[in-house]
């Protein structure tokens, strides 16, 4: 199967022509003598150098750069070595980096062991009550951990070891979520393939890029020419999440710098101390933070698939054109696609196929909202964990409230986009695409009042600057 | 029609709904190679379970059973052969 995903990425896509067709950076993987040149050993040298060029542009210290393309030349020259590779790095960088912080060294090694052993249970006991629904136990037991810690009293000993490891594993627990589902998939992983996903070589956030040890090995190049062309689209990405990272940079300059419009919990916390910024500021400041995400999410995203693809993974990007999607549900999965893909796979795909099996539509919707609002709330939850120890247990469930508001509407709007007929799309530039875009646009510029990783305000003053956009004071 | 038929089918029809014109062997990949979504993978689980009568909850579901026609008829075949 991996053979033919990587064969299609050479065939080029028969577009509509005109505007959607064009392409800044041409594909060069689809032409014979670069892919060719690119399998050759002045080849490799020139695509390594381009690279170690472009890693150097996000990566200050050059230490750290040379390091990682060492590496990635090593796999690019021994390809047969890339799974041995790609396990032991992150192992052996794991304990460079933690030498001087024993305690955190010693929790990191504990959950990865912990993360194998729940791999290993899940593939020997498929049958168990553990092997049948591992991510419920995996999940309670998080969830568990971040109860006790919370009983324990400030800057004691179990305090400090308990946080610590919570903290520890919530940087591995959607890894190993991944290598203890994967049991099912044929054949079977190794253990060291699995190991080596847990937080790759490549980068992640706590979501993992791009999935697990299974899709990883569906998605290897297998011959030279496939890696040929996989690294060509791995510096082809990295030349384009530069150019973005530029215009960005210059988009804050322009925006906030020169024009001064105030980020939104900036314009949101004056509104709440009764000093409101004009009313076309508030909006400019919401749609420009739309932009900015996009902006964000698809430069950390094409940083961090570009150097899987140098690996040698033909990984879907990221983020993919979401100025496009002409249905909130389009945008959710052209946004921030392998967390979309975090919460299908764990949340949504188990809640669809297990409830209300005969009712086509409440199925749909309560799988969405098993996703979008379990899902998201969890993921989020617990990736901030420091706000439960900081408030306590329950100051940390109620931090979230804001978002909570978001994840709602969020699950309502993506539930209609599922539900609405899905037919030809209407013709006509400004029927068929531009409303549609624009209302998508729309749609995510609003909830976003209440996606807010300060966690500084209620429900009621978030609500009161949202109807504000719109001249009503409550 | 066969069942690979109609999987064949149903596969062109949300395609073709993409304004998807590439040809479609059996074998391509369809979830992993990013020309279906998973909306779509949501379609093609309905489409199996009214048409072919399969309970994804009961046999385990991964989708790469859903990447292409190929598996989708091995799923089929392998299901019918259960029940």
């Amino acid at each position: 199967m991996a053979d033919e995903v990587v064969t299609q990425a050479q065939i080029p896509a028969k577009g509509r022509g005109g505007v959607s067709d064009f392409r800044l950076i041409p594909r060069l993987e689809t032409y014979p003598r670069i892919v060719a040149f690119a399998q050759s050993t002045l080849g490799k040298i020139v695509l390594l150098g381009l690279f170690t060029a472009g890693m150097r542009y996000f990566l200050p210290d050059l230490n750290v750069t040379l390091r990682f393309v060492f590496v990635f030349g090593f796999i690019t020259f021994l390809p047969d070595l890339r799974w041995p590779v790609l396990t032991l790095c992150p192992l052996v960088f794991l304990v460079q980096n933690n030498l001087h912080h024993p305690l955190v060294l010693t929790a990191s090694l504990l959950v990865v062991a912990t993360g194998m052993f729940l791999y290993w249970c899940a593939t020997r006991w498929p049958k168990s009550r553990f092997g049948r629904r591992p991510l419920v136990f995996l999940l309670t037991g998080y969830s568990l951990l971040i109860v006790l810690a919370c009983g324990t009293r400030p800057h004691t000993r179990p305090y400090l070891v308990l946080w610590t490891l919570v903290g520890t594993a919530i940087a591995y627990l959607w890894f190993i979520a991944y290598a203890v589902t994967d049991r099912s998939s044929m054949p079977r992983n190794d253990a060291g393939r699995e190991l080596a996903t847990f937080r790759p070589l490549w980068g992640s956030t706590g979501v993992p890029f791009p999935k697990g040890a299974a899709y990883l090995r569906r998605i290897e190049a297998k011959t030279p020419e496939q890696l040929a062309v996989v690294q060509l689209k791995g510096v082809k990405l990295l030349a384009w999440a530069i150019l973005l990272s530029l215009l960005q940079h210059f988009w804050f300059r322009l925006f906030h710098g020169f024009l001064h419009i105030p980020m939104p919990a900036a314009a949101l916390a004056a509104s709440v101390h009764g000093t409101p910024v004009p009313w076309h500021l508030r909006w400019a400041s919401q749609i420009l933070a739309f932009f900015e995400l996009i902006f964000s999410m698809s430069i950390l995203g094409h940083e961090i698939i570009a150097c899987c693809r140098m690996a040698g993974f033909n990984a879907l990007r990221n983020t993919y054109r979401p100025l496009s999607a002409t249905t909130l549900i389009e945008f959710f999965n052209r946004f921030y696609y392998y967390y979309k893909e975090l919460l299908v796979d764990f949340f949504y795909f188990p809640a669809f196929l297990r409830y209300f099996k005969k009712h086509r539509r409440l199925r749909t919707v309560f799988a969405t909202f098993a996703a979008v609002v379990f899902g998201n709330a969890f993921y989020h939850i617990t990736r901030d964990w420091q706000f439960f120890r900081d408030r306590g247990l329950w100051g940390g469930l109620a931090s979230y409230q804001v978002e909570i508001v978001y994840c709602v509407m969020l699950a309502i709007g993506l539930s209609i986009s599922q539900l609405r007929k899905r037919g030809a799309r209407a013709k006509g530039f400004l029927r068929g695409h531009l409303l549609p875009v624009c209302g998508v646009g729309l749609f995510y510029v609003l909830i976003s009042v209440f996606e807010t990783d300060t966690r500084t305000f209620t429900v009621a003053q978030t609500v009161r600057y949202f109807a504000s956009l719109f001249f009503i004071r409550l | 029609m066969s069942g690979i038929d109609e999987i064949r089918n149903f596969v062109q029809e949300l395609l073709t709904r993409q304004d998807d014109r590439r040809p479609l062997a059996d074998n391509d990949s369809l979830l992993m190679s990013g020309r279906l979504q998973s909306v779509d993978a949501v379609e093609i689980v309905l489409f199996l379970e009214e048409r072919f009568g399969i309970d994804f909850a009961e046999l385990g579901f991964d989708r790469e059973q859903l990447d292409s026609i190929d598996t989708m008829a091995a799923l089929v075949q392998n299901a019918g052969s259960r029940s």
